[in-house]
């Protein structure tokens, strides 16, 4: 008996290695497992076994049946992955096709500088104030200490509505709206469009600034010096050379022209930076007691500074675009690189 | 301000190259914007200065190299003047306007010869800008450029009387100036006049008849310092801006008035013979010193330095200001030269710029930390802009301008509010002079540009202000947005072909999602539609009732206006009014326990029939466990008889305290068949 076991079990071993499609172990677990299969047919006629062996070769029947049962299985996966392998080879998509989206847009270069800027100063605890484009004299020049009939004024084309109304030639109108109604300390930034009459390539009818100014008490000019480099090297890099050097605006006393190092050509000349190695890309200065008379502020008691920029100049610079008009020309050959 | 350095080093005696003068110059304020070849001196460059408005005292060689003498701490040396055999007496002068003018001084040249310069004069006149004229002409020129005092000179034949009056115009209204141009005058210009009529306009241009030429003999040399602000009216008012003119609106030195008078003076009878007069110096309203004093601390604290009371009297010594230390201060009176320092803060700035703005340290204000105040509108602005970026639509900017014709060409009606522009009285273009009220042209001109770079589909935004009449000084600010989409006609073969409308409003749906609107509706409403937009493919945007823009197809006309292809859809928003819209607050809802049931529904009815006239019929069954319509499809054409279209619907049914059974969900469904046929005429589609 368990002589013939054994051979049922090499034969039915030795006939699953053998098979070569997956209806041929089909057909092995039929002749072995099926009703009336081999092994069944062993495990029917148990009961005519002499009590006594009857456990002993009932377990090794159920452990040959399990065996041979185990063997079909995984000769059955095998050809099975086989078989999925060869459908899958077949089954193909052209991956090269190009995705099935909208193309996101692009922001305008100005408006990607200029988040990225406001981010510094809101960092620095700065908040964000607007004033209206079109302006009183009064804000964008008087109150500036812009007098009427002062040259000061020839040092900004302005367009005029009537002789009181202006578009504004800077954001710093916005300083005297702010500090006319807020009381110090102030920490304002003040981003939007400015116009001048001026048109070439390095001037726009239309460009847009970011004022910034603190009023507190005891604000000194070695603290605007510290907000401005903490500034430049956000936005150029941290080992960018800053430089401040004396100038001349009439809401800023002392005033100053602030320099990087050229960034075309690292210092060492360019046409850039006219061989300098330098390129100015703010105004800044001591708020003029002036002007805080105007807003009814001590000059005695409150100090600060006001800075104002181009943001289409500081883009020309991160970016190296050299004709200031593109970014009004609106060509989406110009708009989709950034 | 050009400037020779050879020039400069008659003053100066200097060795720095041109490139380290420029440099130190520019470290004190005197910024150097070039360095060119001196084309009429090879051995020479020349630096072209940008000189501030406060400095006018250096629009000349010898203000200059005064600063330059200051900043390193060399030498000044001025010119040597010495006018002898001063035998006749000096022309009679007569101020009457003594407030506009202070100082007028002269003397006459007799028997001078009139020809052209030496090359010394004519060449540095040349490089520095000035067209040489004749020896008389060019010697004022040149000392205008070397002392930075304007002067006139007079064909003292063709002066009535022989004498100058200083008055204002009056009643005469009309000059002729030495171009050969007829001015207007006003009545309270300066004028210079002879014994009858007038010669000059005062401080900007003398008068064709009295003009210097090749007969004259004897000439009428004048130096007078004239009040700044009103030769800066007259200036602008007549329209002449001259070298003249931009110094005595600055402010020319009044204390320089007689130097500068005896150098001309000097220099003509050197180059054009002739004997001087005496001098008559007319000084009615003499210059008033101004002291200031400037507290140590002031210095020390607004400057963040820490500076020694001696080194502050050894700047300001260099710069030719007088000082002296008191107590805890330093009291200080500018030169004529600086009518700039008036106040305290003017001598910091002195101090500062002498100290050098590198000196001064940088650090961190020390205030009191104060919470981030958020800016809600800006925020919002940029959570738009980024909303339409990822919906496809690309940023620009155009100028605030308006071509007002661009109003036509739109077809907004005459009496639209956008057509009462605000127009620029000195636009750069006559298509430039109007602002904004409206931010469509510019986007469709986008639209044109780049379609003539062969571009075939495009999509833009703007958001910028427009500006509205207000009847008030200022206009109202408006901040819109606008977009446009000019789709592909053609596209792409697994792309949808649907109509550009939808897209559009899609990316409006996301944007009103990310800016948190939820009561929106789209409006077709014939009497409020924009007339640049056709009439049957638009609609008016609302949120909770109220209208806050426009989304439509271009109209037909206007396209053709504007040479553009019609499939071009437009969307406008007023983003104040979105932004006062807004609903902030997200409340939480439990989520659903129980399953729903999902029901279709095809139905056809009349091409009228508007897909939110059947969402709105079928949610109108009462009841309460329709959880949502949503349409899956629009079909018209074959099978679908002619004038009608086919819609389908998958509805969802859910009760909150219950699974629902299909005997349920059957009852509401065929109540919502028979509500679609009845009210719509629906049929049910097999």
């Amino acid at each position: 008996m368990m002589k013939e076991i054994l051979s049922i079990k090499d034969s039915a071993q030795e006939e699953i290695n053998n098979t070569d499609n997956l209806d041929a172990v089909q057909n092995i677990r039929i002749k072995y497992l099926g009703k009336k299969g081999i092994l069944t047919n062993k495990i029917k006629a148990l009961s005519a076994i002499a009590k006594e062996e009857r456990r002993e070769f009932g377990r090794i029947l159920n452990e040959t049946k399990d065996y041979i049962e185990n063997l079909l299985i995984r000769k059955e996966a095998l050809f099975k992955a086989a078989e999925l392998d060869n459908v899958l080879k077949t089954q193909r998509i052209d991956v090269t096709v190009p995705g099935c989206f909208t193309p996101f847009g692009h922001l305008h270069p100005t408006t990607k500088v200029l988040d990225e800027i406001i981010e510094i100063f809101l960092s620095m605890g700065f908040r964000i104030e607007e004033g209206p484009e079109v302006e009183l004299d009064y804000y964008n020049f008087e109150a500036l200490n812009f007098p009427k009939d002062h040259p000061a004024r020839d040092m900004q084309d302005t367009f005029y509505i009537t002789d009181d109304v202006v578009l504004r030639t800077h954001t710093s109108s916005v300083q005297i709206r702010i500090m006319e109604k807020h009381n110090p300390p102030l920490k304002v930034i003040a981003p939007g469009k400015v116009y001048r009459c001026d048109a070439d390539v390095s001037h726009t009818p239309m460009f847009q600034q970011l004022e910034g100014f603190m009023v507190d008490k005891s604000i000194s000019m070695s603290d605007l010096k510290g907000i401005l480099e903490v500034f430049a090297h956000a936005v150029f890099g941290p080992k960018t050379p800053v430089r401040f050097r004396p100038s001349f605006f009439p809401f800023t006393e002392p005033s100053a022209e602030v320099d990087i190092g050229c960034v075309i050509c690292s210092g060492k000349g360019c046409s850039v930076c006219k061989n300098t190695g330098w390129i100015e890309i703010l105004g800044a200065g001591m708020i003029n007691p002036r002007v805080f008379e105007k807003v009814g502020y001590d000059p005695d008691l409150y100090t600060g500074f006001a800075f104002g920029m181009g943001i289409e100049r500081i883009t020309m610079l991160k970016y190296g675009i050299d004709d200031i008009r593109l970014f009004f020309e609106n060509d989406k050959r110009f708009l989709e690189q950034f | 301000m050009k400037a020779s350095i050879k020039w400069l080093r008659e003053f100066v005696d200097f060795s720095l190259t041109p490139a380290e003068t420029a440099d130190a110059l520019t470290m004190a304020g005197l910024e150097v914007e070039n360095i060119v070849p001196n084309s009429r001196d090879e051995d020479d460059s020349i630096l072209e200065v940008n000189v501030t408005p406060n400095r006018p005292d250096c629009l000349s060689i010898r203000g200059i190299a005064r600063e330059l003498s200051a900043i390193l701490r060399l030498s000044f040396k001025d010119n040597i003047i010495s006018i002898q055999k001063e035998e006749d007496a000096g022309p009679s002068i007569e101020i009457k306007d003594t407030n506009l003018c202070p100082r007028y001084a002269s003397r006459i040249i007799y028997g001078v010869q009139i020809k052209p310069s030496p090359e010394r004069i004519s060449k540095r006149l040349e490089s520095h800008g000035i067209r040489p004229a004749n020896n008389i002409v060019d010697v004022t020129n040149y000392v205008l450029l070397e002392m930075g005092h304007p002067l006139h000179a007079f064909d003292l034949n063709k002066l009535a009387g022989k004498r100058i009056v200083v008055k204002t115009a009056g009643s005469a209204d009309k000059f002729i100036t030495l171009d050969n141009e007829k001015r207007t005058l006003s009545k309270d210009m300066l004028l210079i006049w002879d014994a009858e009529k007038p010669i000059a306009i005062a401080g900007l241009m003398g008068g064709l008849n009295s003009e210097v030429t090749s007969s004259t003999v004897n000439v009428l040399l004048e130096s007078a310092y004239f009040k700044p602000a009103s030769i800066r009216r007259t200036s602008k008012a007549v329209n002449i801006s001259s070298e003249a003119s931009y110094r005595f609106e600055r402010g020319a030195d009044i204390n320089n008035v007689v130097l500068a008078l005896n150098r001309a003076a000097q220099l003509i009878t050197e180059i054009a013979g002739g004997k001087i007069t005496k001098i008559t110096d007319n000084y009615p309203v003499p210059f008033s010193i101004n002291r200031i004093s400037v507290s140590l601390k002031k210095i020390n604290d607004i400057l963040g330095i820490n500076i020694e009371p001696s080194d502050i009297q050894e700047m300001l010594t260099a710069i030719g200001i007088e000082n002296k230390i008191e107590g805890q201060g330093v009291t200080v009176v500018p030169p004529g030269f600086r009518q700039d320092i008036q106040r305290d803060i003017d001598v910091i700035e002195e101090i500062a710029r002498l100290y050098g703005y590198s000196k001064i340290p940088s650090t961190l204000p020390k205030t009191e930390t104060q919470p981030l105040s958020q800016n809600i509108r800006w925020n919002l602005i940029k959570k738009i802009k980024d909303s339409m970026r990822k919906s496809g639509y690309s940023e620009v900017i155009n100028y605030s301008f308006l071509n007002p014709s661009d109003l036509d060409r739109l077809k907004l009606f005459k009496e639209d509010t956008r057509r009462e522009l605000i127009k620029i009285k000195n636009p750069l273009k006559k298509e430039e002079e109007a602002l904004r009220t409206t931010l469509i042209p510019a986007l469709l001109n986008n639209v044109i540009l780049n379609i003539s770079h062969g571009e075939k589909s495009l999509r833009f935004f703007e958001i910028s202000s427009i500006f509205l009449h207000s009847g008030q000084d200022l206009p109202i600010e408006s901040l819109k947005m606008a977009a446009i989409y000019l789709k592909d006609k053609k596209g792409l073969m697994w792309q949808d072909k649907h109509d550009g409308f939808y897209d559009l409003k899609g990316a409006l749906e996301n944007l009103f999602f990310e800016i948190r609107i939820k009561n929106y509706l789209f409006r077709q409403d014939f009497s409020l539609i924009e007339p640049y937009l056709h009439p049957g493919k638009s609609c008016v945007i609302n949120i909770n009732d109220r209208t806050v823009g426009f989304l439509g197809t271009l109209h037909p006309e206007v396209a053709d206006n504007f040479e553009v292809a019609p499939e071009i859809n437009i969307l406008e928003l007023d983003i104040d009014k979105v932004c006062s819209l807004i609903s902030p607050k997200i409340t939480y809802k439990p989520l659903p326990k129980y399953p729903y049931i999902e029901r279709d529904i095809a139905i056809i009815v009349p091409e009228n029939v508007t897909v939110s006239d059947a969402e709105k019929t079928m949610l109108d069954i009462n009841t309460d466990i329709i959880e949502s319509v949503k349409l899956f499809d629009i079909y018209a054409g074959k099978p679908i008889p002619q004038g009608k279209k086919s819609l389908a619907f998958s509805i969802r049914y859910r009760a909150g305290d219950r699974t629902l059974t299909d005997e349920e969900v059957n009852q509401v469904h065929s109540k919502i068949i028979k509500k679609l046929e009845d009210s719509l005429k629906a049929e049910l589609r097999s």
